[in-house]
């Protein structure tokens, strides 16, 4: 039967099944490249189709079966993405774990999937693994990429990424029915089967795991790939992580199926600088990464001549005006097409080549809101950045915004095969060939989330836009809250706002039940820091550096501003901020203030920095405040401060009138 | 529509503001100019009109003169540069000012002619290219030896001593070379081998803006053969292991001595180097009037294109050396009969003494930030 | 009597790899070392403490060239060693890093650590000036050299910046990387976490113990961060106003009553 399988053209449905056929199709073609030592390492389809079949063999020979599940921990790498498809190939499972989380999380995670074998990248993955690995019954193997610094690691479970394909390569080169039967066993996977599961780091609560088939990821992938265009001749880079559901569906599944090749960076640091070698063509990146971008440009663009200065904030006019337009293929004027073009040479041109997106296609920005100044501001360069819509439970993909049709408050149309509604709470509901299996070992939050007729709850508050039929997300369903008053009040769309500010790094903020809005701010180090010495103000710490007067003074000018832009809004105009202080310490993954995908837990800090929340609420000028830090090698410490309050003024709302001649 | 507002600085800074001020006070100075011009309140003779107003005049209606003249001054800065170029080696690497420079132009030209002229007149060799190559050679050679003693005899003794004795060291070499020069080579002035070198004498003339340009072959090239002399240095300095080596220890002698970079070993390089572009510079210079120690007053000229262009940067001697050029060579030409003609002699300290008063650090030099 | 043979027997772990027997150093008449001995052994990390102008700084700088001690004698690699010059220390197979940094500022992290490297690279003048022929390929193998140690010390993202730019704790590893990439026997590292956050701190303590366990160099430390001198030392000499007051594990020197003393600033 598995012989009559070969020998007609089988179904595509797996991603051992694509990589062969690729392999078939466009052998020669560059799939992958990793920059090591400062240089581009390339591999071709066939190349890597060499390497995943000997470390899949390699694999089988450890004792790896149908339903293992294979945690893959670590960074951007060939071979951690290499060896996802090779587990595949072998009805495994691949769990791919955030690379950053401390022991204990990493633990629930391995344990709670009952990972047999551990794929890690380095060193301090192995030594995380190892120090839990008692915890771990069914874990057998540990195979590590690189093997620097462990040379002297006596472990009988420890193996290298290179060894492992050696003995494949031997198994196979010895007998060959060996790769006769490795094709068999990929021929046996289907559709149906897991493609992966991923843990979601959620805003509460222990991480799930989203159960993807094969099917979910593929269609979803094929849907994504016809929506934009994409072709085998994109590049792309991949720097997100792993356990991030974007990364494993623009990472692989749309290289699988469209055929692109995926660009590995040489460290984290460098990612901005290898992308502008590469010319990404794709590109995808939570806003923060877009934020920090503009930060750092601002902050450079300070430091640099008048002259520079003077032409750069001249033609981000120029920009701000006519950008969007042209670049939606709107009619405009042939005096604002020339200046355009003038400013894409003297400016647009240099920075989008420092920001390495000179020759993307199709940018999006994904997992959280985007600020829509930033959003803006990208989009006014000539950069055909678009927003998405989505979620692990999703496959990613819920709504996209269509090229030529972009509203920067809007998350666009459904995708294609994606259904959506929503129910009278406002909560958006969404039905698709990606909706997930379910959450592994966890029937219970299944229920919660898929509704018995098949539409999952997203947990996000929103509406469609009548006039575009767009759909436009406010925040988290259970988010949205009232003040005291009655009044609307949404928490993040106030702290887009604030963020928007090169100096406001992250924002948290405060109303529900309330009778006003205040919120704590943190500081951006660079961008703050900078502006420090530039006007002489001499700070020791962070810590300082936030407390200083002169700080708070700027800050209080971007709070003032945001409320005015708030009042402009009926809607908005309630939830103006009355008061604000500037947190002592970085809010930081590591503590539990945001999640690893960096969004901020609100609960948690209003909780943990409670002193400061109460004293927001009830007149004082300042509040004390210590608080316990967790360090890097995981041992705890304390930091007090002395917090200053600022009070704000609020304004009436601005005439409906007024706004509309206005615009 | 939420407003976009990113910084809020003042909208100029005081040096902005300063600049403005100087622009706007020149502006209003042409505009009174021009009207009293106009309205014949100054003419011919005023002495307010000779300065202000002729020269400029003059320059706009015969742009062919103003060409020449500015050509002329370009290829003057070219060889200024070159020796400017010279100081800054030896300055960047190890904190010497040579005094010596200058005479090390006459004395590497000196070297060749000598050579030459030993060559065909006391041991009857055939005058020609071959021969004229050989002295090059010589000529080289003698300045790797002048290098190696300069390291041996001068720097080495005095190493970590005040800059103000390794100025007087370089002010006795510089003595001794003028010295040592006219004892070997004797004091009467002697004419450029250049044609023997291969290098073009005619000139051409062109059309242009209605009047001619006249073009000295050996001016095109000199300014062809400083490029490249400069484009190979730079070169050499950016790539190679003792380009590095030499940019080290420029950098930080301690640094440089920790990773077993020998400094001795730089200096002669670095002196070597200064001499090979001396000689280029004594060659242009030889060819364009004759080679004797009164070559040694132009050299001095280097001085205020280092003050233009920083000690230490390079792109800066270059940059400082052509600006003086042109500038010395227009107010010479145009401002010249009304100061009785000489002002060349002292015209590119004056813009040097200026300059100084705006910005100390010369025109590429670090500006100097106090961190706190 | 130049620089020391190269080809000296291969010691092994544990020998002594460089011996200080009596030396005295004066500046004038101040004198900063007095008759101080002590040894190093291959492959050990030995730290060299003391309060401040204890002649800890002047003990590095006698052991790598800088200065030449009036009396006593240095023994390396069982070789008495005549006065030589810094370079012919380096060449000798000695690095170091220096308390407040002496990086090339003006150029990149690239050309600083090449530049280490400068004692390896031998090919002719001539080759080096067209980049071809021999001269290539002796700068692809020591980039490569290099660009290994960048990888090591996690410095990628700053190649190409002039190292003048980069923040102070980045600097100290960029001087480490030049040190590492000549190679060293015995490599000196003067208060390589002075000035830095604890991150830092860490990944440099990081740093030098995976310096010793890769390539086996021998390291002198001179540390005033007490935490990481008994972390990171096999054994702690401590200097107090030019001479040696304790020598021994991190432990024994902790008990040390003249050393606690010293600390305390108990009058002698």
């Amino acid at each position: 039967m598995a012989d009559a399988d070969m020998a007609a053209p089988g179904k595509l449905d797996t991603f051992p099944k694509l990589l062969l056929e690729n392999a078939r199709i466009r052998g020669q073609r560059t799939a992958m490249r990793w920059k090591d030592l400062g240089i581009w390492q390339t591999w071709s389809w066939a190349d890597v189709l060499d390497e995943i079949r000997a470390f899949s063999i390699g694999l089988k020979l450890l004792g790896l079966q149908h339903g293992n599940k294979v945690a893959i921990i670590g960074a951007n790498r060939p071979r951690l993405y290499w060896a996802m498809p090779a587990a595949q190939a072998l009805g495994a499972v691949p769990v791919p774990v955030y690379a950053d989380s401390v022991a204990d999380e990493m633990a629930y995670v391995l344990e709670h999937a009952e990972v047999t074998i551990a794929v890690v990248q380095d060193q301090e993955q192995v030594d995380k693994v190892l120090s839990i690995a008692d915890r771990l019954h069914s874990l057998t193997h540990v195979i590590y990429d690189d093997p620097s610094g462990l040379r002297d690691y006596a472990h009988s479970k420890l193996h290298s990424f290179v060894e492992v394909q050696r003995r494949g390569r031997e198994h196979a080169a010895a007998d060959p029915k060996v790769e006769r039967y490795w094709l068999e066993d990929v021929a046996r996977g289907s559709g149906a089967d897991l493609a992966v599961i991923l843990y979601t780091s959620g805003t509460t609560g222990r991480p799930k795991g989203v159960m993807l088939s094969n099917d979910n990821v593929i269609i979803s992938a094929r849907n994504g790939n016809v929506f934009d265009n994409l072709t085998d001749a994109e590049e792309t880079i991949a720097y997100l992580p792993l356990a991030w559901v974007g990364d494993f569906m623009f990472s692989i599944a749309q290289s699988y199926t469209a055929g692109f090749c995926v660009n590995c960076p040489e460290s984290a640091a460098t990612v901005v600088e290898d992308r502008r070698e590469i010319g990404t063509t794709y590109a995808f990146a939570p806003p923060r990464v877009y934020e920090n971008l503009l930060t750092l440009t601002m902050v450079r663009m300070e430091d640099a001549s008048a002259l520079k200065r003077r032409m750069f904030r001249y033609f981000l006019d120029v920009a701000k005006q006519w950008g969007e337009k042209i670049l939606n293929r709107e009619p405009v004027p042939l005096s604002a097409h020339l200046l355009y073009g003038l400013g894409e040479i003297l400016v647009y041109g240099p920075l989008k080549s420092r920001f390495g997106l000179s020759k993307v296609r199709v940018g999006y920005t994904a997992g959280e809101a985007i600020g829509p100044e930033i959003f803006r501001f990208y989009r006014s360069l000539g950069i055909n950045l678009k927003q998405l819509y989505g979620q692990t439970e999703a496959s990613v993909y819920i709504t996209a915004q269509p090229d030529a049709e972009i509203h920067a408050d809007t998350v666009g149309k459904p995708n294609i095969d994606v259904q959506i509604r929503i129910d009278d709470n406002g909560e958006v509901q969404f039905k698709s060939p990606g909706v997930f299996q379910g959450y592994y070992k966890d029937a219970e939050k299944t229920a919660e989330t898929k509704t018995p007729d098949g539409w999952v709850r997203t947990g996000d508050a929103g509406f469609f836009d009548t006039k575009t039929g767009h759909l436009r997300i406010i925040d988290r369903a259970k988010d949205v809250g009232k003040l005291r008053s009655g009044a609307l009040f949404a928490p993040k769309y106030i702290e887009n706002k604030l963020k928007f500010y090169p100096n406001i790094k992250e924002a948290v903020a405060f109303g529900q039940g309330k009778d006003y809005v205040s919120v704590m701010l943190n500081i951006d180090l660079t961008a703050v820091g900078s502006w420090a010495e530039r006007n002489n103000v001499v700070y020791g710490s962070y810590q300082e550096l936030a407390g200083h007067p002169q700080v708070y003074e700027m800050v209080a000018k971007h709070v003032d501003e945001v409320n005015r832009s708030l009042a402009e809004e009926p809607m908005m105009a309630a939830a103006q901020i009355k008061r604000f202080l500037i947190l002592h310490k970085e809010l930081d993954a590591d503590d539990g203030e945001l999640t690893r995908t960096q969004k901020v837990r609100r609960g948690f800090i209003a909780d943990r920095y409670a002193p400061l929340a109460t004293a927001l609420y009830d007149g004082s000028s300042s509040a004390d405040i210590s608080t316990e830090v967790t360090f890097e090698d995981g041992r705890k410490g304390v930091i007090k401060a002395h917090v200053a309050i600022r009070d704000m003024e609020t304004y009436p709302v601005t005439a409906e009138v007024f706004r509309e001649a206005a615009e | 529509m939420s407003d976009v507002a990113v910084a809020n600085k003042p909208a100029i800074t005081e040096g902005q503001r300063a600049g403005l001020l100087v622009g706007l006070g020149l502006a209003a100075f042409i505009v009174l100019l021009t009207a009293l011009t106009q309205f014949g309140a100054i003419h011919r003779g005023n002495l307010i009109y000779d300065v202000f107003v002729d020269p400029f005049v003059a320059m706009w209606t015969g742009p062919d003169l103003l060409t020449q003249v500015v050509w002329e001054g370009l290829v003057g800065g070219v060889l200024y540069a070159l020796i400017a170029l010279g100081f800054v080696l030896i300055f960047k690497a190890s904190g010497v000012f040579n005094f010596a420079q200058g005479i090390m132009v006459v004395f590497a030209a000196l070297s060749l002619v000598g050579l030459y002229e030993i060559m065909t007149v006391r041991l009857g060799l055939p005058a020609g290219t071959t021969v004229a190559f050989v002295a090059l050679v010589g000529a080289l050679v003698v300045m790797f030896v002048l290098a190696f003693l300069v390291e041996r005899v001068v720097l080495r003794p005095l190493v970590n001593q005040h800059d103000i004795i390794m100025l007087m060291a370089t002010v006795g070499l510089t003595y001794f070379l003028i010295g040592f020069g006219e004892y070997v080579f004797g004091g009467s002035p002697k004419v450029m081998i250049t044609q023997q070198l291969g290098l073009p004498t005619g000139s051409t003339t062109f059309e242009i803006f209605g009047g001619r340009v006249n073009i000295q072959h050996l001016d095109v090239a000199a300014a062809i053969i400083a490029t490249i002399m400069i484009v190979v240095l730079a070169a050499f300095f950016q790539y190679t292991r003792i380009g590095r080596a030499l940019r080290a220890v420029a950098d930080s002698h301690k640094a440089a001595l920790s990773v077993g970079i020998s400094l001795n070993q730089i200096w002669v390089i670095v002196w070597f180097a200064a001499g090979i572009v001396a000689l280029v510079t004594g060659i242009m210079w030889g060819a364009r009037s004759d080679v004797s120690f009164a070559l040694e007053i132009i050299a001095l000229k280097a001085l205020p294109v280092l003050i233009l262009g920083g000690f230490t940067s390079v792109p800066g001697a270059i940059i400082g050396g052509l600006i003086i050029g042109v500038l010395e060579k227009l107010g010479d030409f145009y401002w010249g009969p009304l100061l009785g003609n000489g002002i060349e002699n002292w015209l590119a300290y004056v813009i040097a003494l200026v300059f100084l008063l705006f910005r100390p650090q010369g025109l590429f030099g670090e500006k100097i930030i106090e961190r706190v | 009597m130049r620089a020391l043979p190269v080809s000296y027997a291969q010691l092994a772990k544990g020998d002594v790899l460089l011996e200080v027997k009596n030396v005295s150093l004066s500046f004038g008449g101040v004198k900063a070392i007095q008759d101080v001995s002590f040894d190093i052994r291959k492959g050990e990390v030995r730290a060299i403490i003391g309060p401040n102008g204890a002649g800890k700084t002047s003990m590095l700088n006698v052991i790598n060239g800088f200065y030449h001690p009036q009396q006593g004698t240095i023994t390396f690699k069982g070789m008495v060693r005549p006065k030589m010059k810094p370079y012919e220390a380096a060449s000798g197979g000695i690095a170091r890093t220096f308390q407040n940094v002496a990086l090339f500022k003006g150029m990149t992290t690239l050309d600083n650590i090449m530049a280490g490297r400068s004692l390896r690279m031998t090919k002719g003048l001539f080759w080096q000036l067209f980049r071809y022929g021999p001269a290539m390929t002796e700068e692809i193998e020591h980039r490569k050299r290099v660009e290994e140690i960048i990888d090591f010390l996690e410095i990628q993202a700053i190649r190409r910046t002039p190292v003048g730019k980069l923040p102070y704790g980045l600097q100290k590893r960029v001087e480490l990387g030049r040190a590492l990439a000549m190679e060293p026997e015995l490599l000196l590292l003067d208060e390589p976490m002075a000035g830095m956050n604890l991150e830092e701190k860490e990944d440099m303590c990081r740093f030098i113990l995976d310096v010793r366990e890769q390539f086996g160099t021998t390291i002198a430390l001179i540390e005033h961060d007490m935490g990481v001198v008994m972390d990171l030392s096999d054994r702690v000499v401590v200097l107090d106003y030019g001479c040696k007051i304790a020598d021994g594990t991190p432990d024994e020197v902790k008990q040390d009553q003249g050393v606690i003393d010293a600390y305390l600033g108990v009058p002698h």
